[in-house]
């Protein structure tokens, strides 16, 4: 496992069923992803159109981040894209999931992830303000 | 943000040490390790009892074999132990759907009991009186005043049919065939409806006196397995139960919080009682979408996005019972469990309505200081309210502070109070404080 904290979380996120692909992202950039970087293999098919997708909803949590915007989701064919968006920031926890999947459980782990995510950040600037 | 790793949470007062524990690891033998440990090394003396939920995670990540074997590498020999899976839990740590926790009690003046019964699809009673008696061996001569069983019985499977798989959603031919190897699959290979009701309502009238506080064990509501554990032993299909008796305070409050809607008039219930066939003299599905102002395409293999919402209700002591659909049999509507009575109602699921019954419920106990609470909550609250369970999670906080307690998602719920009859439902909430 590499030592990126944050790679861990996705990892513990990608071994529950229902999470077909799972990394932080902003507009245009994915920041983080898991580990191993191997996505489910029926996303692949559709990865091409979801990016497109997701790059477009990044505008929009781009616009109301500020605002207080929490989640955002959209269904496209037979998944679901979902966004945990980082208080106040362009970035966001994505995952896409099964459109049949059973979200209500998967809402809370992400939930989980984003608020771990947000505390090993916070644990981050805080190093670098003492070290700087 | 609520902190575990390095965050005591325990009681410890006159009567009782009690300690909660959690595991997040994936790996079975590890999460059974930890979340043993993580509850002794807070307790000054050897737990009287120990409770012990789980997700189903671990059926794929070492087996629950190695689960309980791991909290048996940590937790003293004897220590009386049940538990079962669960969709998810909730404890003073926060909301989570994989992982595992458990609830470990000391109290010097307490006497425990552990009874466990078998073939809880095929044989409910005889199941329910094989785990009654053990339970009574063990306390009939206790001579403290307050008594209570916690209980965890398996839950319902979705069958698997040759050529048919595991649907929720059957039209046609299949339909028909599906009805009649239900009756089959339930006997013969135990998968079908829990009957959880029916070793309940045994357990409730042969121990009158008691507190119930039950939860219908499932994995994260695909329906395909769930476990139950009960000392050193894993198993599923059966029924598992803690008594004690000790003087200590309990008090139990329940709720569902949920609204009639609108009403279904002349309901004709399938022979084993587990569904509706006919709605006014029509069939009932059809029916049920006409009255909803639904179109059939609503009822396809994301069901419960929609049934979780709109319970079927029937009346019973003057108060509102739900069953959450399940399964769509050609036009027959199968339920969770069993229909009773003459009234039926569809009842309506509002988040807001949930979480302000949660907020009432919890502080009918006015209790400054519970030594430990528990509460079985149902499985489709947690599905529908999704991340709002957080607040869900804040009321019971706001309650509780830092004297431990544990809410499991179970599939089915139930709860009693001496001298009063069972109420077991779906949709619901039963919270049991000790203090």
């Amino acid at each position: 496992m590499r030592d990126d904290p944050i790679a861990n979380v996705l990892d513990d996120l990608l071994k529950l069923d229902d999470i077909l692909a799972c990394m932080v992202a902003r507009c245009n950039m994915i920041s983080v992803m898991p580990n191993n970087d191997s996505f489910d293999p029926s996303v692949n098919q559709v990865w091409d159109i979801i990016k497109r997708a997701m790059d477009d909803v990044f505008g929009v949590i781009r616009e109301y981040s500020q605002a207080g915007l929490g989640e955002m989701e959209f269904r496209l064919q037979d998944f679901e894209t979902l966004f945990y968006i980082f208080p106040d920031t362009e970035n966001a926890l994505v995952a896409i999931v099964p459109a049949l999947a059973n979200k209500g459980l998967i809402e809370v782990e992400m939930e989980n992830a984003r608020r771990e995510i947000l505390s090993i950040m916070e644990e981050s600037e805080k190093q670098e303000a003492i070290t700087a | 943000m609520f902190y575990w790793k390095g965050c005591q949470i325990g009681t410890i007062n006159d009567n009782f040490e009690v300690a909660l524990g959690m595991s997040r690891k994936w790996d079975a033998r590890e999460a059974g390790r930890e979340v043993a440990r993580d509850v002794i090394q807070k307790l000054k003396r050897p737990p009287s009892f120990f409770l012990l939920f789980s997700t189903i995670h671990y059926e794929k990540h070492g087996g629950f074999e190695e689960f309980l074997a791991g909290v048996w590498d940590v937790l003293p020999k004897g220590t009386p132990l049940i538990g079962g899976t669960v969709a998810g839990f909730q404890n003073n740590y926060g909301c989570y759907c994989h992982g595992a926790t458990a609830l470990a009690v000391y109290n010097p003046h307490i006497d425990v009991a552990v009874g466990v019964g078998y073939n809880t699809k095929r044989s409910p009673k005889k199941a329910a009186f094989s785990c009654l008696k053990q339970i009574k061996d063990g306390l009939d001569h206790s001579s403290y005043s307050q008594k209570c069983i916690i209980d965890i019985i398996s839950g319902g499977l979705v069958p698997q049919m040759l050529g048919i798989g595991r649907k929720k959603v059957l039209r046609g031919m299949t339909s028909v065939l599906a009805l009649y190897l239900s009756s089959l699959s339930l006997y013969l290979l135990q998968k079908g409806i829990g009957r959880e009701e029916d070793v309940l309502q045994v357990i409730s009238d042969k121990m009158n006196d008691f507190y119930i506080l039950h939860g219908s064990s499932m994995d994260d509501g695909k329906a395909f397995s769930n476990f139950q554990f009960c000392n050193y032993e894993v198993g599923s299909n059966m029924a598992v139960a803690l008594g004690f008796a000790c003087d200590a305070h309990i008090s139990l409050f329940s709720t569902h919080n949920l609204k009639e809607s609108v009403s279904l008039p002349r309901v004709k219930i399938i022979r084993n009682g587990v569904g509706i066939r006919k709605i006014n003299n029509k069939p009932a599905l059809k029916e049920f979408l006409r009255i909803l102002n639904w179109p059939e395409e609503y009822f396809d293999e994301q069901l419960f996005k929609r049934t979780y919402f709109y319970p079927i209700g029937f009346k019973k002591n003057n108060q509102w019972i739900s069953r959450v659909i399940a399964i769509i049999c050609g036009n027959v509507m199968i339920t969770t469990n069993k229909l009773e009575g003459d009234e039926f109602a569809v009842l309506s699921f509002n988040g807001k309505d949930v979480l302000q019954g949660v907020t009432d419920t919890i502080s009918k106990h006015g209790i400054e200081r519970p030594a430990f609470g528990l509460i079985s909550s149902c499985a489709a609250r947690l599905q529908a309210l999704g991340i709002q369970s957080f607040q869900v999670h804040h009321e019971l906080y706001s309650y509780f502070q830092d004297h431990p307690f544990i809410l499991f998602y179970s599939g089915g719920e139930g709860s009693k109070k001496p001298h009063e009859e069972l109420y077991y439902g779906n949709e619901s909430f039963h919270s049991l404080v000790v203090s």
